[in-house]
């Protein structure tokens, strides 16, 4: 049974309707990419998913139902804006945050010490928040989000903020929580993420879902007529059952003629002495997809 | 119940280890230490602390001798007690010539029609319209002498007409009332509770807007209901208040009971528990009245700096009765002043100022705090409504008219 379901939410804020009829699930232990344009209303999402705010009609179920006092204990929030209190130690911070997820202080204390030596914070441990970088502020409140052990994360723009080294530690830290069961929902723009960790997406866009699925389906559901190749050799000019031949990457893109397969293209190809190092169905790109959906919803 | 007890724990923490509470806490007390323990080694030393105390807020050009023109013929003889203060000229410029030669520092002329009139013309050379009633007993001393034929019991009887001593018919406890403690109380009480609830209730606004601001009350809300949020914020800045309270009304009363002579606090002179228990329910209420317009408005306000210049609107109501707090000391049984007591936004100070001034009727009294109460259930509530995630999430602008509308439910 999914761990969210969300079934056709609406909210509208005086003349503007921020989310219509979107709907979609979250499976435990799946990373889930809630992904859209800005103003998409994807944070009114989460805030209806969170019950911090009403919907104006359909319903949220987390967990097994509405939520209760209970279940918030159960559920981990990273907003896109951080929310930390600037002017106090970034302990005394992280250990009032936990206390309010439930936790006792003293183990809310020792499992901050070990969040703090695993994210390198553990000599800011004192220092107000407000003197910490952008990168360490969105690692402590990554450290809220998660130190309750919650059995939802949700998480929006998650890199924003972070070198490349961090960004692989929080990359491997989402891995293990997935591996743990936890359920994710992440909201980010940068596609190149989601395709290396969601199981599943929903894009929005203009406040309505206009994708929703698994990734390799809808990859596959918006892959044009083409095939990915490199050979060791130079490819011909024309390749019999090829319309188009253009360079992509390191790689060629051929553009198969209508009704022709890339088992046949292969053939031609091997019958042609081309010595091939790869060959692929050429699959657009998150970003292609993204791209493509919206100016197509804007149109 | 828990996480209230959370959110006020974290917020008495914060108000109370804020330095500029902290500094307010103490620097009230500590001047006013430091003040009395002055006064009070004069007093070791044997200098005289009244006089001192008359020349630090009597002018110094006031203090020297001024000047007089008869041209009634009444002044025939000058009393010997103010001589030296009050020196007669023949002709105004007689007068002037002094003035301008810095003999006097200004002088009088008593024209020829003053028994008719009344009319003395007092002449300076700055202008202050409060200066001729500051500066008149001298020459009243001297026309009072004159007119009673030069009998200076006559004279000083006529000047000072009754000494009003007064008998009490109520079988309450009497204040003393020669003490300056009896006199001042009612300011100390006013100006106290102005501070206390508008310190505790600003506190309020501040750590909304804050964290408004600072985005953590996103944080909160996925933990917390909005009423939790603000019921753990109301109590724990209302026990700020009243700790503030304690801590200042504690350190006022060691100081005068261990200070000199001049303060000391008589054994005779008691603060009527009625006045303490009243104060007590007067501040709760008030304070819940405050804060929740406080919290209304930081639920509102983009940010803290709006929500600041917002506080005028509702800390208007707190300023009438120090406007009107002569009226309300002097006649505090007026109809002004029993209206003011009663109508539930100036009650607070208002009422606690009669208190202190005088016997105020027990059902006046009573109907005041319970419309204060209602009037405190019905804001709290109302605050309570503005206080959801929508309002405190979004940074919409502030309008009072919306502000108003919001609070009555529209």
């Amino acid at each position: 049974m999914p761990n969210i379901i969300v079934d056709r939410i609406s909210k509208t804020f005086g003349n503007l309707q921020a989310v219509k009829n979107v709907s979609f699930e979250v499976n435990p232990g799946e990373i889930f990419g809630l992904l859209g344009p800005n103003g998409a209303g994807k944070t009114t999402s989460i805030r209806i998913m969170l019950d911090i705010f009403k919907a104006d009609s359909g319903t949220v179920s987390i967990l097994g139902g509405a939520m209760t006092e209970e279940k918030k204990n159960r559920i981990g929030y990273l907003p896109e804006e951080r929310g930390l209190y600037q002017d106090i130690q970034l302990e005394r911070c992280l250990v009032y945050l936990a206390t309010l997820k439930g936790l006792e202080e003293s183990e809310a204390r020792g499992r901050i010490n070990d969040y703090l030596e695993k994210f390198d914070l553990a000599d800011a441990r004192k220092k107000k928040v407000k003197e910490l970088s952008k990168g360490m502020q969105q690692k402590a409140q990554l450290i809220t989000t998660l130190v309750h052990k919650p059995e939802v994360v949700i998480i929006d723009e998650p890199f924003s903020a972070l070198d490349p080294v961090n960004t692989q530690m929080v990359k491997d830290l989402l891995k293990e929580e997935r591996h743990r069961g936890t359920t994710i929902v992440m909201c980010t723009h940068q596609m190149h993420q989601v395709e290396e960790l969601a199981d599943r997406i929903a894009l929005i866009n203009a406040g309505e879902t206009v994708l929703y699925g698994g990734l390799t389906e809808i990859r596959r559901r918006f892959a044009s007529d083409g095939v990915l190749v490199r050979a060791v050799n130079s490819l011909p000019s024309a390749i019999p059952g090829v319309q188009e031949i253009r360079p992509h990457n390191s790689s060629t893109l051929l553009k198969l003629e209508n009704g022709k397969t890339p088992q046949e293209v292969l053939n031609t190809l091997i019958h042609q002495g081309i010595i091939l190092e790869h060959f692929e169905i050429a699959l657009p790109s998150l970003d292609e997809i993204f791209i493509q959906v919206v100016n197509h919803e804007s149109e | 119940m828990k996480k209230t007890l959370l959110i006020l724990k974290n917020e008495l923490i914060t108000a109370l280890t804020r330095k500029s509470f902290l500094i307010t806490l103490v620097l009230l007390p500590l001047t006013s230490f430091i003040i009395l323990l002055v006064i009070s080694g004069l007093q070791k030393s044997g200098q005289d602390t009244s006089a001192m105390l008359e020349n630090l807020f009597v002018p110094a050009s006031l203090s020297s001798a001024e000047g007089f023109v008869d041209n009634s013929g009444l002044m025939k003889e000058i009393p010997d007690e103010i001589a030296n203060a009050l020196i007669r000229y023949n002709t105004e410029e007689d007068a002037r010539a002094a003035l301008n030669a810095g003999l006097i520092s200004a002088y009088f002329i008593v024209p020829d029609d003053y028994l008719e009139k009344g009319d003395v013309f007092y002449i300076r050379p700055d202008f202050n319209p409060m200066g001729s009633t500051q500066q008149s007993s001298s020459i009243k001393s001297l026309i009072a002498f004159n007119l009673s034929g030069g009998n200076p019991a006559l004279a000083y009887r006529l000047q000072d007409p009754i000494n009003a001593i007064e008998v009490s018919l109520s079988n309450q406890e009497q204040r003393d009332s020669d003490h300056w403690l009896t006199f001042f109380l009612p300011y100390i009480i006013t100006f106290l509770f102005y501070i206390v609830i508008l310190t505790s209730s600003s506190l309020l606004l501040n750590s909304i807007s804050t964290e408004k601001q600072n985005r953590v009350m996103e944080i909160l809300l996925t933990s917390l209901t909005p009423s939790q949020v603000l019921t753990g914020k109301i109590i724990a800045l209302g026990l700020t208040g009243l700790l503030q309270t304690v801590v200042w009304l504690g350190a006022g009363l060691l100081m005068l009971r261990y200070s000199g002579r001049a303060f000391a606090l008589s054994a005779a002179f008691q603060l009527p528990l009625s006045i303490m228990a009243w104060g007590v329910l007067f501040f709760i209420f008030g304070y819940a009245v405050f804060a929740s317009l406080m919290a209304g408005i930081g639920a509102l306000v983009p940010n803290l700096r709006e929500g600041s210049q917002l506080t005028t609107v509702v800390i208007l109501p707190m300023i009438i009765p120090l406007v009107f707090i002569s009226a309300l000391i002097n006649t505090p049984n007026s109809p002004l002043s029993v209206f003011l007591s009663m109508f539930p936004l100036t009650a607070p100070v208002s009422m606690m100022t009669r208190l202190s001034a005088t016997q105020v009727p027990f059902w006046q009294a009573s109907l005041a705090l319970l419309l204060l109460a209602l009037t405190a259930v019905f804001l709290v509530r109302a605050s309570a409504s503005l206080f959801k995630a929508q309002n405190l999430l979004t940074g919409q602008t502030f309008t009072v008219a919306g502000f108003l509308k919001a609070l009555a439910g529209k």
